[in-house]
This record gives C-alpha cells, structure tokens and sequence, in this order.
C-alpha cells in the first residue's frame, strides 16, 4: 500500500512542458531514489510534493486523501522536505530550532520541560542526543545542522520524509553518517524519497530508483535491476559524446598560468590554460572549483600566489585589474550575479561595457541597440525585441547573451561557472558550440559544472579538485569517468597525477 | 524563428511605461488638476501657476538628487537637516564677510561634506543606508541648533540670495534653476554610462560588480549628488526667506522621498525616471496648493502626502513582486 502516489502529473510553465504525466508512488519502510538530469523536472517534482507547487493536470495522493494545497497542511499531514541548503535560524539554540514553529505552550506560555523532552527525542534518532540544546545552532557543523533539520522533521511527527540533495554540502567524512541516520528512519517505517546526483550513494541505500528525464518518468526498477551504466544511459538518453558538440582544436601558448594560488577554499592550486583550450574543473560542490575561478577572476579579495596572463602578473583581489587583463568571471548564479532581470536585453548586453556604445561618457542609444541586435543574432538568441526585459528570456537564452556578451570583449581568459545550469538539454549543445567558438578565436576557456559527464563532455583537459586542492589532471584522450569520479570524492590520489 | 526584429523600441517603451508607476501618477496629476481648476477659479491662473513651481522648488530640487539614491535602492534621510546645517553656516559666514560667494561656496562645501559622509559609510563601511541618515539627519540638525542657540541668521548679501529671490524674463530664477537641474538630472540618468552604472547597481549590485563596475564609487557619487542637490536647495530656501534658520526644511525629506516614490522610482532599486520624479513633485506641489485654495487644514497635507507615499510603495511593491514571479517561473 503506497503512502504516496503520483498520478499523471504534469507541471506547465507558459509554453514550457517541465512535468509530462508523472506516475510513481513510494512505500513506507523504504528508501525510493530519485535522479535525472539538471532540468529534468525533480525540483518541480518536489515543489509539487511539498505544496509550494500544484499540478497543472494529474493529482498526489498521501495517506489515501488528496495531498493538501499549502506548505503548512502538507507538513501537518506528515510530509516533510529537507532541502539542500539548510532552512535553520543560526542564532537560535538548537532546542528552538529543532521546534521552530512548534513549541509547546499552555496558555501562550511555553512548557519547557515537555519542550526539552520532545527536542531531546527528536535529535536522539538522528545522533545527535548528546548534543546541548541550549547551543546555539550556528557552532554545529553543517552536517550536524542537517541532523538537526532532520530531528525537526521527526518531531512533527512525519510519515514521509524528502531529501533534496542532502549531501552535496557535506564533507566526505559525513556523507556516511547522513546515510546510516536515513537507513535507520527507513528502519523504523518512515517512507523516504531520496534525491541526489551521487549515484554511489543509491546504490548504497536505495532499495528502488526512479529516473526522470525531461519531465517524463522513463525508468522505475527495484535497485538490483540497475547497474550505473543503465542508469546513466536512462538518465541521459544518449551516449554522452553525441550531446555536445565537441571537436578537435589547435591549442596554442599557455595563456593563463597561475602558481601556488591560496584562497578561501583554495589551497595552493597551480594550473595553466592554453590558447584555444577548454580546460575543465572537476570537483564535488566545495572542492574549491568555484573558489579558485572567483580568485583567477579578482572577484575574492586576499589571494596569495600569482596569476599570469600572456606573460604579465595580473594583480590578485581587484575585479578591474583582472578585466583590464582580459579575465572575466561568468558566475553560476545567472539570475543572481549574472544579470538585472528586469532591465532590457540591450541594457544587460551594454552593462560594464561601455566601451563600444559610449563616447566620453555619454551613451549612445542607436549603437546600443544596434549591438545587442547583433549579438543576438549571432548567438542565436530568440527574443521578440533586444528592448524587452531579459528576465522573461529562458534560461537558455539569457545564457546566451551572457556568453555573447562576453565572447564579443575578445577576452584573454574566460570562466565559465556551470554555464547550462537550469538550461534545458537542447540548449546546452548551443551554449557549449558557442563557448568553442570563443576557444577557436585563441581565448582559454575553464568549465566547470555540477554534471561532472558534461565537463568530460566538452574539456579538452580535466583538473580534478578536492577539498581545496589539485588532485589530478587528464587530457581528453585518458579521461577515465570512474578513476575521476574516484579522485572527486577524495580517494587517493597517489600515482594519478599525469601529464 | 525571428531573432533580434527589428520592431521599433516604441511599443517596449509604452509598454514599460503602463507596467510603471508613471502612467497612474500622471493620470492622478491631471484628475486632481482639472478637479481644481472647477473648484477654484484661481487654480489655473499664470501666477498661480508660477507659484506651485515656485514653491516646489526645494523640494523639486533635492528630489533630483535623491532620484539618484533611491535608484541604488539607497536612501537619504538627511536632506532636510543637511539644508538646513549647509543653509545656516553659510549664511552665517556671509553675514560675517558679507561676501555672498564665500556663503555659496559655505554652503555647497559643507552640503558636500555631510553627502560624502553618509556615501562613505553607506559604500565603504557598508552600513544601511536608512540607519546612516537617520543619524546624520540627527548630527546635522544637532550641529545647526548648537552653533545658532535657535537664533536665525538675517541681514544677508545680495549674491547669496540672488538664487532665491530674483526674477529673469519675468520667471522666478529659482523655478528656472530647478527646472534646468531636472533636465541635467535626466540627461545624466538616461543618457550617459553614469547613469546606466546607476540602475545596475540597483538593479544587481552582484551581477554589477561582476561585470566590472565600481560599486562603492557609484553608491558613493549617488550621495554626493544628493548632497550637491540638497546644497543647491539650501541657497534657494535662503534666499527666498532673506534668513537662515536653524528649523529650516524640517520634514522636507518626507516630502523629498514622498516625491521620488510616488513618481514611479522603486525602493528596491534599479527603477525610476528623473521626468516621474518632476511628475511627483508637482503632483504634491499641485495638491498643497490645492488644499490651500480650498481653505483646508495644513494638518491634512501632511496626511495627504503620507496616504500618497503608501500608495505609492504599494502599487511598487505589486508591480516588483509581480516580477519576481514571473522572473522565477
């Protein structure tokens, strides 16, 4: 008897289809597995769960009734979402977080002892029983923190538990309790739907999984039916050469070179990129990769170490000196760092850039205009008018214009931060054909992205990084999936370091 | 497919400019305008006229400058005092000299100092912007009452009060100087990169800062503008009253603020127009007038400008939630 079913639920935003008639249902006493690509439609899937979200057609059942329209209902009736980045209050211990918007009162006045009982309770079956309540929740550890989201969830008495990506803010060391403490909630008959990118830890403790693909339900098998490779090949649909555009470039000199950079969350990492070249940067989310693009690009002050561009020391910590160098940092938060959402195309294209379009200062609206036109056109952006605001492009688009935006500087180094993160799968192939362009006209190129197979997918070198650190580095011809994979996750990195 | 047509910017513009404040605020303008010319017969007369734009001056002209700020998503709450600290000491120097140039550059010096002030704190130390003034407003307020011991100041040169009180081509030279500080304020918000930095960085100080733009330097000149702005309204409020008082423009910066918002200028940033912010000036100039002519209580001004402002940030905050939404989706 399934405590949750999904019956043919299909989400529409506009025009685009991110749901198409999903029917799955988990049981309690286990662990089902959830996985598919960037923009396959789980985050939807989730939204729909948790009540944030309703359906455009099909319906969610939990317990047998109709799940309930709001958040707050959904929770009361026993579902819960812990998502990826933590919800807790930092400054308050961690007896009120653990029943945050759940004290127990008589009269408006809280009963303290029965709170402590409860709170005590609660962080007992995650592990953490020994902790003080009184701390103050920000002295935890993030996984600690984590726990304790879990024990708020145990504490409301939930039936149905939901994890997004629980894991990819933990360190290594951690991941393993995390999976021992949702082993022993699965044990003890709580229904878990178990969302991840990690495919190891499915077939650790998953006992079915269920692969989404482009808002479809295209696989749903006990875990001993699925191997990694059909998993893969669910996920993506095809071979992974054949979804990006890659080919054969002549590399010249080394363009970017940098020696011994330290930065927050980089330790001393040395790495040269090549005129034309695509260089990669594998890394599990806190591996640094960010981090180190952010200190090559001067966008996070007190860098140690040196980074050369074409022969010159470009100074460390200043934005402008880096540009001025012809570094340019592409952030993976697009809407957030990337772009005013509710200025024009025209207007986002011209932004730090003033150069083309300006005379002593003053703007001049016709080249404005006549550029973006251009850009657009050149990087197949569809839009109704360069003067409509960029936030009603798709992602995809607004990419688009950011990597047009930039390849039009005829920058020296470009890097490039998740570039197709929350771009639909056909996009990506126009994105990353772009970014090779950009490679072609003698530019150095680094990506990074959460999909590792996208990175070895389009690199021509791979630097792999953990904890802060270089730990291997391959050329296209030795890419080896898992022996990366192995080193992202911080297995040994004797004897792998090639040239 | 059709990338990039070549669909004349008109439609956007129109477009943009219902999905605005503006239009509302413009429509409010004219239906209290003709509601007031039926209601009095004096409403449309030349000099009536003269005098709204006359007495909207001080406001009109440090609006300008807060048009600026409050496009970082900053705010200036210390126009007021800093007209009235910049106004005092200047006046009090050239009553001294009597040398009217030495009480203008007085006062412009001293406005651009409070300015720099607030825009290094906001920029550089990064502290709120509401918290920042409300401070200086009470330091500038203070150092006024304090060096005049409530006394005003009278008696002053000529030059000083020339801005305030002279007339060309039989126009008030203080309704000349705010309107051609309007059109220079448009000119540098929409036409040049200054201004294009400006709505960036309070559309996105992120994304501004990583496309290369100095953040703190822009924030930093918003706040001077203002200051220079306040500076020059401190001269005209002193040269109009031939006096310097250590209460002067007490509540102006509710009126300033009250101004910039209801004419289209979002708190949250990145949106606002130097010809919504004229619109709102006059929209308050026109009703004070109004409920002057009508022999209505000044004490309802104040709460007619106070319902304005809520109104205002109200049809703001559905318009940009309106977006979030559709940014999110």
């Amino acid at each position: 008897m399934p405590i949750v079913s999904v019956e043919g639920v299909s989400k529409r935003y506009g025009p685009v289809e991110v749901l198409d008639g999903v029917d799955f249902s988990f049981r309690a006493g286990e662990i089902t597995g959830l996985v598919g690509e960037n923009g396959a439609g789980k985050s939807t899937l989730i939204k729909i769960l948790a009540g944030a979200e309703t359906p455009s057609s099909g319906s969610v059942e939990l317990g047998g009734a109709p799940l309930p329209g709001t958040t707050g209902a959904v929770i009361d009736a026993g579902l819960s979402v812990i998502y990826q980045e933590l919800t807790d209050v930092p400054d308050m211990s961690l007896l009120d977080n653990v029943l945050l918007g759940n004290l127990s009162s008589s009269r408006g006045v809280t009963r303290r002892a029965d709170n402590r009982r409860r709170a005590q309770a609660g962080l007992q079956r995650v592990g953490l029983g020994h902790l003080d309540l009184r701390t103050p929740i920000r002295e935890l550890t993030i996984s600690q923190r984590q726990l304790a989201e879990i024990a708020r969830c145990l504490v409301r008495d939930t039936t149905v538990l939901i994890l997004d990506e629980p894991t990819s803010a933990l360190p290594e060391r951690d991941v393993e309790t995390l999976l021992a403490v949702v082993r022993t909630l699965r044990d003890e008959g709580i229904a878990i739907l178990y969302v991840t990118h990690h495919l190891d830890e499915l077939f650790d403790i998953a006992d079915r999984v269920v692969v989404l693909r482009d808002g479809n339900l295209v696989g749903d098998q006990p875990i001993a039916q699925w191997d990694e490779a059909s998993l893969v090949r669910a996920m993506l649909a095809k071979e992974l050469g054949q979804a990006y555009p890659w080919r054969a470039r002549a590399v010249g000199a080394p363009v970017l070179v940098t020696t011994d950079v330290v930065a927050r969350g980089v330790r001393g990492s040395s790495v040269h990129v090549d005129a034309g070249e695509v260089v990669g940067l594998v890394g599990l989310a806190g591996s640094g990769r960010t981090e180190l693009m952010k200190a090559i690009a001067g966008v996070e002050s007190g860098v140690s170490g040196t980074v050369v561009v074409d022969g010159q020391d470009v100074r460390t910590g200043s934005i402008a000196a880096a540009r001025a160098a012809g570094v340019i940092y592409v952030p993976e938060d697009r809407k957030g760092e990337g772009l005013v959402l509710d200025a024009s195309v025209r207007s986002n294209i011209a932004m730090g850039d003033y150069g083309p379009v300006s005379r002593r200062g003053v703007l001049r609206g016709a080249a404005m205009t006549r550029r973006a036109q251009d850009i657009a056109t050149k990087y197949d952006v569809k839009l109704g008018s360069v003067h409509q605001d960029i936030g009603k492009l798709s992602g995809g688009n607004q990419q688009k214009v950011i990597v047009g935006r930039v390849s039009e500087m005829a920058p020296r180094v470009v890097l490039f931060d998740d570039p197709t993160r929350g771009v639909d799968v056909g996009a990506k192939s126009g994105i990353y054909d772009h970014v090779f362009t950009l490679a072609e006209s003698g530019s150095a190129v680094v990506v990074c992205s959460s999909d590792t197979d996208e990175v070895l997918a389009v690199a021509d070198r791979v630097y792999v990084l953990a904890t802060g650190r270089i730990v291997g580095e391959f050329t296209r011809s030795q890419f080896d999936r898992e022996k990366i994979l192995h080193l992202a996750a911080g297995g040994s990195a004797a004897s792998e370091r090639s040239a | 497919m059709s990338t990039a047509t070549t669909a004349s910017p008109w439609r956007y513009q129109v477009e943009r400019a219902f999905s605005s404040n503006i239009a509302p605020i413009v429509a409010a303008l004219l239906i209290v305008s003709v509601a007031l010319s039926f209601m009095s017969d004096v409403f449309l007369t030349s000099s009536n006229i003269t005098n709204i734009v006359t007495q909207s001056a001080v406001v009109g002209i440090a609006a300008v400058g807060a048009t600026f700020v409050i496009i970082t998503s900053g705010i200036d709450l210390s126009v007021g005092s800093n007209i009235a600290l910049a106004g005092f000491l200047g006046a009090l120097w050239a009553h001294h000299s009597d040398s009217g140039l030495l009480g203008i550059a007085g006062v412009m010096g001293i406005a651009i100092v409070v300015g720099a002030f607030n825009g290094f704190s906001v920029a550089w130390l990064g502290l709120a912007p509401f918290i920042v003034t409300l401070a200086v407003m009470g330091m500038a307020r203070g150092l006024t009452l304090q060096f005049s011991q409530g006394e005003s100041v009278y008696e002053l040169p000529s030059t000083l009060n020339w801005l305030g009180s002279a007339n060309f081509a039989g126009l008030k030279v203080s309704a000349i100087v705010t309107i051609v500080l309007f059109v220079l304020g448009h000119l540098l918000l929409s036409r040049t990169t200054f201004g294009h930095r400006v709505y960036a960085v309070g559309g996105n100080a992120d994304a501004a800062r990583l496309a290369g733009i100095n953040v703190k330097r822009v924030v930093f000149s918003t706040y001077v503008i203002a200051a220079v702005c306040a500076g020059i309204a401190a001269i005209v409020l002193v040269g109009r009253l031939d006096s310097a008082t250590p209460n002067a423009a007490t509540g102006t910066e509710l009126q300033v603020i009250a101004a910039v918002v209801i004419g289209g200028t979002s708190l949250f940033g990145g949106k606002g127009s130097m010809i919504g912010t004229l619109v709102g000036v006059l929209l308050i100039g026109v009703i004070n007038n109004g409920l002057t002519l009508l022999n209505v209580s000044s004490f309802w001004v104040q709460f007619v400008q106070g319902a304005l402002i809520f109104l205002a940030v109200l049809l703001d905050s559905f318009n940009t939630g309106r977006l979030k939404r559709a940014a999110t989706s």
